[in-house]
């Protein structure tokens, strides 16, 4: 193992960075390659290293500034060590400096040469006296006593008021005599040395000055070989030489020139050719492209066409152009007639717009094809409308005696052509609308004039109220029948509207709301109707109600009508659709409805009244049996009831109608949006109540009417005389009657309404007593047994209708009892 | 009371002095490696150091071999200051370079302050005996009257070159010794300096 390298001596020891140094020490590797290793002031330094001998290196130093080690490093020595130092400054070089190489003075110079702190400070390291100026700072001299003495000066050596006494104040006012005598040998040397001409400089860098001599010398003697070569006047040689080449070069390039010129203008020639074979070709090929249909083709032409002879001079030309326009002039007459003609695509109708303004088309296609669609559709509106109505005429015609087939005819009719026009609207106007979009959103390959906004507006308004005003001018005709089918119509007309909900909707709501409206009237009306038919439908099949006793069936069976109109109603009308306003916001669209709803109502309550006010055939009470005359039981008809039953049945009816279908019919009406119907129902319950009333009170009538009558011939039978002398055995029949009688009365009230028992009975009761008081009263004599028996008999018949004697009765009783003479003695069986 | 040998050997800095051209660095590069350099390239600074014998004792010799040229004289004074004994070579097949040693003798006691700092005055060029221009005892009587040794050396032969670095490495070490002494007291150059100043004002 060799020795580590060891770097004993550096030269120089200090320098900026590219600074020559030649490194000495021992063991620096025996041969170059063993130098493996180099850093100055810790920069890597190997790049420029050179080595010498096992002694000697060779190399530049670094960037490193400052002191720092010489490191050396060997294959086999390892990392070395150094006894020396190398420090590395910056150095910058002032403009006084003297310097043997070329410096680049810019940076310095941007300084400004009149920059008093970098003079200064430059000279402050070259002191004059070339003294040490370190430690002055130690006793500075005092600026203010420096101006005192010297006033103007200073100290500055660049200065022209450079003062010596300041200068020495200032910077050597702490040196020793003989150092500032030493410093002026100093100065006097260097001064005889500058006067020497620059002498020591040249000494100083002898290497640079005998670097630029040679090769100035070396400059000299190539020019002077020149010279011997090529003689004195060489810039003419140059010349001819360039002269030459300039004329050779022309020779060569002419030939090639002159070929290309040929060729362009043979090029150009081709092509004016094909241009005038182009126009003249131009009106059959427009023909031919016509023909087939390729108009783009057409237009792609013509727009060459005009563009190259747009604006030609030359007569045949202009000739052959007009000849074109003509052509091009029929093909926008043809595309015309196409775009007018429908129906057609949306997509064609775009195209043909495009090609007609591509063809310089002097309306506005864009525009014309809005208003030819909204013709087109108008004009299918009339059509369909005129086609249904033609075809019911001539039905109507052909079938008049078929009534019934024709009437529905007719009905399919109205009801196709409904949809038949909201399905031309739903087809059409998409179309007519996108176009419109397109139109006004420029789309349409021309500037959209936006004041014909509102006219496109006008028009599909228009389209549509036509629409609106053929679909309502079809009303249904008669009455009920079309009834099944309003809603559907409605749907038609909604569908084709929730097409536009954004477009129009002022107009369609209106259409929509009429319908909507009528549906519900005639809902109602048709319902009212069939209520009022209700009557024959009525089968007297008694239903036993836990709570409200004997009921028909019919409360059951208007209610469910109800509420199946109602629910037709709500499916179809009730709801509402997208922006429809509230169908009874309208006052007098709540008013119809409710006096609707109200006559629906009426017609029941008619209807309740009527079935039990067709007791004109005579049919009599089969229940109050008359002693006198024979029964007309077995003369009773199938009804399963008698009419004072019906009578019965009615008023329980209402009462169920009253207290039950009618809050319910309400509630549902309410439920589904119908509008506030109490008032309705306030009328309804009177009537019904009022109608119970009457029934009660004729079936009062008509039960205590016979039974009244029967009285007094049942009374006089077998000729019966008070003033009898008979004692009493018994009740006279004619009591026993009266009780029978009130009895059989009851057992149809228990039967049919048991509510009615007392109010009807003591009715009766009140009625049969003011009878028999009546009669008593009209007794002229009566002997001692008539009384008995008559006492006896007005007991009887109280004791028997004893929880039916009303105050007013007992009056009755009393007063005949009053009418009856005393008695000795009371008998009572 | 002789210094023990310390783990740091003693450092004793020479520093070269002497007009440009006399062969300041040929000396040292032969002190150091044996081997003398025919080409000249002017100096401006160079260090060298290596560990040495002298009478059994290693020491340290740190050379600073300083540039001749009149250019880098202002910045003499900072090297001088650190230096403890100086070689001032001239050569003597050169007058004016005899001449100069005059001032370089005054620059360095004005610097160091110490009219018995280690000193040699070192004519070179010695082989180069039939060009002399310096006699032997025109050096000599200068020498004398600095009280300094005088030397004639030959970089090129080697004559002399390592007794004049150990001559003066002994003035050097034999005066550090005497300071050593002194120091335990107070330090007499100081006062001595301050006496020294000049003050005009």
């Amino acid at each position: 193992m060799a020795q580590t390298p060891v770097v004993t001596g550096i030269s120089p020891k200090e320098g900026p960075p590219g600074t020559k140094v030649t490194i000495r020490g021992e063991n620096l590797g025996n041969k170059p390659t063993d130098l493996i290793g180099l850093t100055i002031c810790g920069c890597d330094c190997l790049l420029s290293a050179e080595w010498k001998s096992p002694n000697k290196i060779i190399a530049r130093s670094g960037p490193g500034k400052g002191r720092g080690d010489i490191i050396v490093t060997t294959v086999r020595g390892g990392k070395g060590t150094s006894t020396v130092q190398f420090r590395g400054y910056h150095e910058t070089i002032g403009p006084l400096t003297e310097s043997a190489v070329w410096v680049e003075e810019t940076p310095v110079q941007s300084l400004g040469w009149g920059s008093r702190a970098l003079s200064s400070s430059s000279f402050q390291i070259e002191d004059p006296l070339g003294l040490s100026v370190e430690g002055n700072d130690r006793k500075k001299f005092p600026e203010d006593s420096l101006l005192e003495l010297f006033p103007g000066c200073n100290g500055d050596l660049a200065s022209e008021e450079f003062s010596p006494g300041w200068f020495l104040l200032e910077h050597h006012h702490a040196t020793s005599f003989d150092d500032l005598r030493v410093g002026l040998t100093y100065l006097k040397r260097k001064v005889d040395t500058q006067k020497e001409g620059q002498l020591s400089f040249l000494k100083g860098n002898v290497g640079s000055v005998i670097e630029q001599l040679e090769t100035l010398e070396n400059l000299k003697t190539t020019f002077e070989e020149d010279i011997i070569k090529h003689g004195l006047n060489r810039t003419e040689t140059i010349e001819s030489a360039i002269k030459e080449c300039i004329s050779e070069g022309n020779m060569l390039f002419d030939g090639v020139l002159k070929g290309r010129e040929k060729a362009d203008r043979t090029r150009n020639a081709l092509g004016v050719l094909q241009r005038f074979r182009f126009l003249f070709t131009l009106p059959a090929s427009i023909e031919r492209n016509m023909k087939r249909g390729e108009y783009d083709t057409i237009i792609n032409d013509y727009g060459r066409v005009n563009n190259l002879f747009g604006k030609t001079d030359v007569n045949l030309f202009k000739k052959v152009l007009a000849e074109v326009r003509l052509k091009v002039s029929e093909l926008k007459n043809v595309l015309r007639e196409k775009l007018q003609t429908m129906p057609n695509t949306l997509e064609t109708q775009k195209k043909i717009i495009r090609n007609l303004v591509h063809l310089e088309y002097d309306d506005e296609p864009g525009w014309e094809a809005i208003n030819v669609h909204s013709k087109y559709i108008s004009d299918q509106l009339n059509e369909c409308h005129l086609f249904h109505i033609t075809a019911e005429m001539n039905e109507d015609n052909v079938i008049i005696f078929t009534h019934i087939i024709f009437f529905q005819n007719g009905l399919n009719h109205r009801v196709e052509c409904v949809e038949d026009l909201t399905q031309v609207i739903c087809l059409r106007l998409p179309d007519m609308w996108l176009l419109g979009q397109s139109y006004f959103n420029g789309e349409l390959y021309v500037k959209p004039d936006a004041s014909k906004n509102q006219e496109f507006k006008k028009l599909i308004v228009g389209v549509v109220s036509q629409m609106c005003r053929l679909v309502r001018s079809w009303p249904p005709p008669k009455g009920s029948a079309l009834v099944p089918w309003l809603p559907h119509c409605l749907r038609h007309v909604r569908s084709a509207y929730s097409v536009y909900k954004n477009v129009f909707s002022t107009c369609f709501l209106a259409l929509v709301f009429i319908p909507r409206l009528q549906c519900i009237k005639t809902a109602l009306k048709n319902v009212g109707d069939q209520v009022k038919n209700l009557s024959s439908k009525e089968n007297w099949v008694l239903i036993h109600d836990s709570k409200y006793g004997v009921i028909t069936q019919l409360p059951k069976l208007f209610e469910s009508m109800m509420s199946e109109c109602l629910a037709g109603l709500k499916e179809s009308v009730l709801q509402k659709g997208h922006r429809e306003s509230e169908l009874f916001e309208n006052e007098l669209a709540k008013k119809d409805v409710t006096s609707l709803v109200l006559s629906c109502f009426n017609a029941y309550v008619q209807c309740l009244d009527r079935l039990t006010a067709n007791n004109d055939d005579g049919e009599q009470s089969m229940v109050v049996s008359q002693i006198a005359t024979p029964t007309f039981r077995q003369s009773q008809q199938s009804t399963s009831l008698v009419w004072e039953q019906r009578v019965l049945a009615c008023a329980s009816n209402c009462r169920y109608s009253k207290l039950v279908t009618l809050p319910r019919v309400i509630g549902l009406a309410q439920s589904h949006g119908l509008p506030d119907l109490s008032q309705v129902m306030d009328t309804t319950s009177n009537n019904l109540s009022e109608l119970q009333n009457h029934l009660v009170f004729t079936y009062v009538e008509a039960k205590s009417d016979p039974l009244v009558g029967t009285i007094e011939p049942s009374m006089y039978i077998g000729h019966f005389d008070w003033d009898t002398d008979l004692p009493p055995t018994d009740l006279r029949p004619y009591a026993k009657e009266i009780i029978a009688n009130i009895i059989a009365v009851h057992a149809e009230l228990e039967h049919v309404c048991s509510w009615l028992e007392f109010e009807v009975i003591s009715q009766i009761v009140e009625t049969v007593m003011e009878e028999v008081s009546r009669l008593m009263l009209c007794v002229p004599r009566m002997s001692v047994c008539g009384s008995q028996q008559a006492r006896l008999d007005i007991a009887g018949i109280k004791h028997a209708l004893e929880p039916f004697i009303t105050q007013q009765a007992d009056g009755f009783i009393n007063e005949a009892l009053e009418a009856i003479p005393s008695l000795k003695e009371a008998g009572d069986e | 009371m002789s210094k023990k040998p310390a783990p740091q050997p003693a450092l004793h800095k020479v520093i070269m002095v002497g007009s440009g051209g006399v062969g300041k660095s040929a000396l040292t590069l032969q002190f150091m490696y044996d081997e003398f350099v025919e080409d000249y390239e002017p100096t401006k600074a160079d260090s060298y150091r290596k560990k040495v014998v002298l009478d059994g004792e290693e020491v340290q010799i740190d050379i600073l071999d300083t540039a001749g040229q009149e250019d880098y004289a202002a910045i003499r004074d900072n090297y001088f200051r650190s230096g403890e004994g100086f070689l001032c070579v001239f050569s003597i097949t050169e007058e004016e370079s005899f001449q100069a040693t005059q001032e370089f003798r005054e620059q360095i006691l004005r610097v160091k302050n110490d009219e018995n700092i280690p000193f040699l005055l070192v004519g070179n060029k010695g082989d180069l005996d039939e060009k002399r221009k310096v006699s032997l005892s025109e050096a000599q009587a200068r020498a004398q009257q600095w009280g300094v040794p005088y030397v004639e050396t030959s970089a090129k032969t080697r004559e002399n070159v390592d007794k004049v670095f150990f001559d003066l490495m002994r003035e050097i070490r034999s005066r550090k010794m005497e300071d050593n002494k002194i120091s335990n007291g107070r330090n007499k150059d100081k006062c001595k300096r301050k006496k020294l100043k000049c003050s005009i004002l």
